[in-house]
């Protein structure tokens, strides 16, 4: 029975155990390390609880027994080997199931609400427990995507874009539950196919094949019409999703197998990051600074966006088996997302293990058209089969019992 | 006196005259052979004595005489106190002196060309000039030796001997050969019946075995002479030929093509499923960004959006839709539809509201010429009930439409009629709402036709061929002859230089119209009919679909330098469909810009492949 030597460390100073080199036999696996770091703790401290814990070797999760992964890796067996452990994340608790009219072709939710837009012509707000609070019709095609602008206790903004190529700024006032089209921006082309707000939720673009950048002007009564402030133009085919990286960057992600970054002052196009496929949903996360992408092959790729030669992709997860429609990263988590698929499930993933996501939520009967995550901890997806789930993930593994 | 030194003056008698003028004789002695015989036997001085011619005495030389006559004959000196061997003082030496040997100035003869020689030489050319002498003819240069085989043929001998193929030996004799062979070698008496009734040249031996009790008593061969004369021809007279037998790796036989994987982008997997609920989808056609519509054989046409596949939009019609076209105009929004014996004009109403307004705008605008046209169909225009679903022209035919299919500019549109034997294709302008039946006699039975994207050319595809007419000249350009049996679809590449054609019996000719009338290729992939051949707008790829329920993707690749012929690999089998009711695949399309392939089958579904 062969043993290799191990040094175990964590970044929680409430599970750290001695810096001594121990001896695990090759064969163990995450279970049989977890098991040993929970005596070690036991006989540190008299009142420890069995907590699982999820070990990881130059930032790889393991997965397989210790000695297979290590050969895998080409790391040697002959040296001490730092593991790292963290507290193992369990899995997302399903919590509630909303039913719609229609499929669900977008969901934005907050701490208290959750907005979706559906395909029959309609956006909705429930509350996070599932009560249909509002229905918002003005549409007269498919709504595309919707988004929060801003909220607070007494009225929010929100905007949904739709087929009938137009942007409708929206004002809900929560007290007296009463909804009234502020703004309608006009302008594009095409069906409106994804809405973005700016993290200082003073702007907005939305595209089609251009992107244009609108800027909200104060509530007033009557409905609008927005001009737009840019049109940012570049892309050949259909826009198919934007997002804002900061106040300064807008990126878009396109069927013409590029994600382009522009600069929403001046509108010109700083940089081109080419793939190969069409690309469906792009997500970046300000924490690890990636932007996550989704695309027509199965693969959901991780992008530096500050790079300047043009198709550096520095990770690729592969697990779907059909296209990925839709990507999110965790506001709270730098090395978690989820990606929603036309196979019906939802995976979430740790950008650490590559190989295999963390959890796969397979709830839906039929395509998965959107994914969201709040910062509470929420995961929603809404499909083709009318249905939203939510899912309730802590947001720090301290938080389970919670 | 005078003396005759001649020796050969012995006859005379005399030896000379005196001064007084007498005779001097000799001594009167005479010597006969006899005595100088006798003289040389026993005279002991013979050796050393001569006769004087003088006066005819004998003489004893002396020994002083004696040794003088040795020394002569033995090619010394004559004189006894000569010393040949005295040292010989050098006048001169090799060391160079002040005083040169002979002072004595050179002659001018020294200098110059010699003037004996040049006397002669003018004699001799004299000579020559005269014709007295005749100057030597050099020698030519005939080789001594010559080519014995400069005259023979190599390749005849030499191949002969190479193709030497020595005649079979004569297998040893054995035990049947014996004057006593063993029992079981002997020819029982039905084997001799049946030895004798075989033809003698598929006997296997060419005599009875016999056994006999002695050696002495066996007889004379009777086949002798017959043998050794067969054998003689074999030898001699037989003609034998080395059969090549070609060593050819049969891999080297397969052309080389390059790998599939070097040959992405290309739908490699299904992505989407789309069901409509129907038996039969037919025919499907593709618009900008993501709409596609279909129609489908039970009475509706749908349009679909790509990205999520769901149905944007469905017309109930009633009929049975054979056949869907979209305008291939980008800034037109319409979408002519083959129902029964009608062709609509239809709005769908999606996309850009501009677009869609600016649509119904143009068909809106036509003015009505002053004098009617007589017409072979007729066009009318919608009801209000029907614009509200969508449509806007009527074009009514007289037999059931078959194919509608657009020009590219997106104005003219073609209509294939089933009526065997009469008019089949109608060309119809829709700006001006006015139809024509371009052919005075039909060729055959049409199955479809298509406008050429890029030249003014009209492809009529009938049961075997393809006829290209010129729309400007109004003539028949080419012809193109496919080795099918019966062509089923058609369709042109977008650089307008090739065709490809696909018929009921599995095959898909390839045509380069550049090259010949017949096809370029014809690839054989599919098992059962195919049904549908499309091209792809932008990537070099085509696609058919066939009767066994797959689609294959291949690739070709078209050169834009002339000297290149296309490149066509195969690529991809693509299965999904399940065939239903002996159809399988009914249409093909491509995505006008991704790699991407739409199939529509008999099992009520829409694939998408990525």
């Amino acid at each position: 029975m062969a043993q290799l030597t191990a040094r175990f460390r964590t970044e929680n100073r409430r599970f750290a155990v001695e810096d001594v080199p121990f001896s695990v036999p090759a064969t163990s696996e995450t279970a049989d390390l977890s098991q040993l770091i929970n005596k070690l703790l036991a006989a540190a401290h008299e009142d420890h609880k069995y907590v699982e814990f999820d070990f990881l070797i130059n930032g790889q999760f393991l997965r397989l027994p210790l000695v297979t992964h290590m050969e895998m890796e080409n790391i040697s067996t002959e040296e001490v080997v730092e593991i790292e452990y963290v507290e193992k994340y369990m899995a997302p608790q399903p919590e509630e199931c909303i039913f719609h009219d229609d499929w669900i072709s977008s969901v934005q939710a907050t701490e208290e609400w959750i907005l979706t837009g559906c395909y029959d012509q309609t956006a909705r707000i429930w509350s996070v427990e599932g009560k249909s609070i509002m229905t918002i019709a003005g549409h007269t095609e498919v709504v595309k995507d919707v988004a929060w602008v801003k909220q607070d206790s007494l009225s929010c903004l929100l905007l949904s874009a739709s087929m009938d190529q137009t942007v409708l700024l929206w004002e809900w006032n929560v007290e007296k539950n009463k909804v009234k089209a502020l703004h309608c921006c006009r302008g594009h082309a095409g069906s409106v196919e994804s809405v973005a707000v700016d993290c200082t939720r003073t702007k907005v673009s939305d595209f089609w094949k251009e992107t244009f950048v609108f800027l909200p002007t104060d509530e007033e009564d009557e409905m609008e019409e927005a001009t737009p402030l840019a049109t940012l133009s570049g892309h050949t085919e259909a826009i198919s999703s934007v997002l804002w990286l900061d106040a300064e960057e807008i990126c878009s992600a396109s069927w013409d197998h590029t994600i382009k970054l522009w600069d929403a002052e001046t509108g010109d196009l700083k940089s081109t990051l080419t793939g190969n496929k069409v690309f469906n949903s792009v997500s970046y996360s300000p924490l690890c600074r990636r932007l996550a992408s989704g695309s027509t092959d199965r693969h959901i790729r991780l992008w530096d966006p500050r790079s300047k030669d043009g198709s550096l992709v520095l990770l690729s997860l592969t697990s779907h088996t059909g296209w990925v429609t839709s990507v999110k990263w965790s506001p709270t988590h730098e090395h978690q997302l989820i990606s929603g698929s036309l196979d019906n499930i939802v995976k979430l993933w740790d950008t650490r293990s590559c190989k295999a996501p963390l959890y796969d939520l397979a709830a839906h009967e039929d395509k998965v058209l959107c994914v969201d995550w709040t910062e509470a901890g929420l995961l929603l997806s809404g499909g083709a089969d009318n249905k939203l789930y939510c899912y309730r993930y802590p947001a720090t593994a301290s938080d389970v019992g919670a | 006196s005078q003396e005759f030194p001649d020796p050969f003056a012995v006859d005379f008698p005399h030896v000379g005259y005196d001064l007084d003028g007498r005779r001097i004789y000799k001594p009167l002695r005479s010597r006969d052979e006899l005595d100088l015989f006798l003289e040389k036997m026993e005279n002991p001085e013979y050796w050393r004595t001569v006769q004087d011619r003088q006066t005819g005495a004998d003489v004893r030389l002396s020994e002083e005489q004696l040794e003088l006559v040795q020394r002569l004959q033995r090619g010394q000196f004559g004189d006894v106190n000569f010393d040949p061997y005295e040292p010989s003082v050098d006048f001169f030496s090799h060391e160079v002196r002040i005083h040169p040997v002979t002072n004595r100035p050179a002659d001018k003869r020294s200098f110059i060309p010699s003037l004996v020689e040049k006397e002669k030489v003018s004699k001799l050319v004299h000579a020559i000039k005269m014709g007295w002498i005749q100057p030597r003819k050099p020698k030519e240069n005939v080789p001594t030796f010559y080519d014995l085989w400069a005259q023979e043929d190599p390749n005849s001998i030499l191949g002969r001997h190479k193709m030497h193929v020595p005649a079979p030996k004569i297998p040893l004799p054995g035990h049947e050969e014996s004057y006593n062979p063993p029992p079981e070698f002997l020819l029982s008496p039905e084997e001799k019946l049946a030895w004798e009734q075989q033809d003698p040249s598929e006997r296997r031996l060419g005599f009875i075995p016999q056994k006999f009790r002695s050696l002495r008593a066996v007889p004379a061969y009777s086949r002798f002479i017959h043998e050794r004369f067969e054998r003689c021809l074999d030898l001699y007279l037989c003609p034998r030929q080395r059969k090549m037998r070609v060593n050819v790796d049969p891999e080297d036989l397969i052309p080389k093509l390059p790998r599939p994987r070097d040959l992405q982008p290309f739908p490699t997997t299904q992505a989407l499923v789309r069901i409509s609920g129907n038996i039969h989808l037919e025919l499907m056609e593709f618009w900008d960004f993501g709409k596609q519509g279909r129609g489908s054989d039970d009475g509706s046409v749908r349009l679909w959006e790509v990205s999520s596949g769901r149905c944007l939009r469905s017309l109930t019609l009633g009929a049975v839709v054979r056949s869907v076209a979209w305008n291939p105009n980008p800034s037109i929004c319409l979408l002519a539809v083959a129902l029964e014996e009608q062709v609509l004009l239809v709005n769908p109403g999606l996309g850009d509201r501009l677009l869609v307004a600016a649509t119904d705008q143009l068909l809106d605008s036509w003015e009505a010429p002053e004098e009617e046209r007589v017409q072979p169909v007729r066009w009318i225009p919608a009801s209000p009930e029907e614009r509200a679903k969508g449509i806007r022209l009527l074009v009514q035919h007289d037999k059931p439409v078959t194919q509608v299919t657009w020009h590219a500019k997106g104005d003219y549109w073609a209509s294939v009629v089933r009526n065997p034997g009469g008019r089949q294709v109608l060309i119809h302008q829709s700006s001006r709402r006015w139809s024509q039946d371009p052919f005075r006699k039909s060729p055959g039975m049409i199955q479809c036709v298509q406008f050429h994207p890029l030249r003014p050319y009209f492809l009529v595809a009938s049961q075997r061929s393809v006829r290209i007419y010129n729309l400007l000249r109004q003539e028949l350009t080419k012809k193109l002859q496919s080795n099918c049996q019966w062509i089923s679809s058609m369709a042109v590449h977008p650089g307008g230089d090739n065709v490809i054609c696909g018929s009921y019996d599995s095959k898909l000719a390839w045509f380069d119209l550049d090259l010949s009338t017949r096809p370029y290729r014809l690839l054989r992939h599919h098992r059962r009919a195919l049904r549908s051949v499309a091209f792809h707008r932008r990537y070099p790829l085509f696609a058919s679909g066939s009767d066994d329920g797959t689609v294959i993707v291949c690739h070709g690749m078209v050169y834009s330098d002339l000297l290149q012929n296309p490149l066509l690999v195969p690529l991809k089998v693509l299965k999904g469909h399940a065939p239903a009711l002996d159809l399988g695949v009914l249409d093909v399309a491509f995505h006008p810009h991704q790699p991407w392939l739409f199939s529509s089958g008999a099992d009520g579904t829409v694939r998408l492949y990525t």
